[in-house]
């Protein structure tokens, strides 16, 4: 995701201006949670999140959820594809790829087509990938891997 | 750098609140507290009393919207709700209903 344009210009100047400048920017269309934000409900929508506060409740996307390193979600979430840096307390689940990056504590199920879990991460909670396993594991796959601890 | 933009498409169910400017150009029903700017975008819809520094509306409140500094309902704006601020503007082709307290 790009990395959203100073608004410092803007805030000085709220009105016509100010919304202008926003529509022109096309940030509108991304939806960020920046790090001072705190969400204590429902978040639903379309296209993509990046939440850099925290949220305590369900989340639910359509697009990609990037959990920054400052961002947390205490709460189910639901997204076409889950980036987590931060902390997520609650079941994950994604019609594509979960990453677990480097310094992220992820506590609860996940579920997607692909997981990757970096070294740093912390992860306590069940993987359900459902991807097909080369042929001879087929047996192995069947059923879900349970992994608690710190990779 | 940390603008927070609540889009089109998005809907928060519940209580907002952020040290920080916020652009609304989607739904948020219940509760935004904002100590910073705040933006309804054109489209952006909000179902909640609102606190904020200076709120600008060029979509819909529904709501009491109490500001430290100003209100500006801009033209196509729409405010339904008690108007606490200092300033308040309401532009030309601005729908407002409610009542409007500048007492400092």
């Amino acid at each position: 995701m790009a990395p959203i344009p100073s608004k410092s210009s803007t805030q000085r100047n709220l009105g016509g201006g100010a919304r202008q400048a926003v529509s022109a920017d096309r940030i509108s269309s991304d939806n960020v949670l920046g790090p001072s934000v705190r969400v204590r409900g429902r978040l639903t929508g379309d296209g993509d999140l990046r939440v850099e506060g925290q949220v305590e409740g369900d989340v639910q996307v359509s697009g990609a959820l990037v959990v920054d390193g400052r961002g947390s979600i205490t709460g189910g979430t639901h997204a076409s594809s889950v980036d987590i840096e931060g902390r997520v307390q609650g079941d994950v689940t994604a019609d594509g790829a979960v990453a677990i990056k480097r310094g992220a504590h992820v506590q609860g199920n996940i579920t997607g087509s692909e997981i990757s879990l970096d070294e740093g991460a912390s992860f306590a909670g069940r993987i359900d990938a459902s991807f097909e396993m080369p042929e001879g594991l087929e047996d192995v796959s069947a059923a879900p891997v349970a992994v608690r601890g710190r990779r | 750098m940390a603008t927070t933009v609540i889009g089109q498409g998005m809907t928060i169910e519940g209580e907002v609140s952020s040290d920080e400017e916020i652009i609304v150009a989607g739904v948020v029903r219940g509760k935004l507290q904002v100590d910073g700017a705040l933006t309804i975008e054109a489209g952006g819809v909000v179902e909640a009393d609102v606190g904020a520094t200076s709120v600008a509306v060029s979509g819909s409140i529904t709501g009491n919207v109490t500001a430290t500094e100003r209100v500006d309902l801009l033209a196509g704006g729409r405010l339904v709700g008690d108007v606490k601020a200092a300033r308040v503007t309401i532009a030309d082709g601005a729908v407002f209903k409610g009542n409007v307290d500048m007492d400092a």
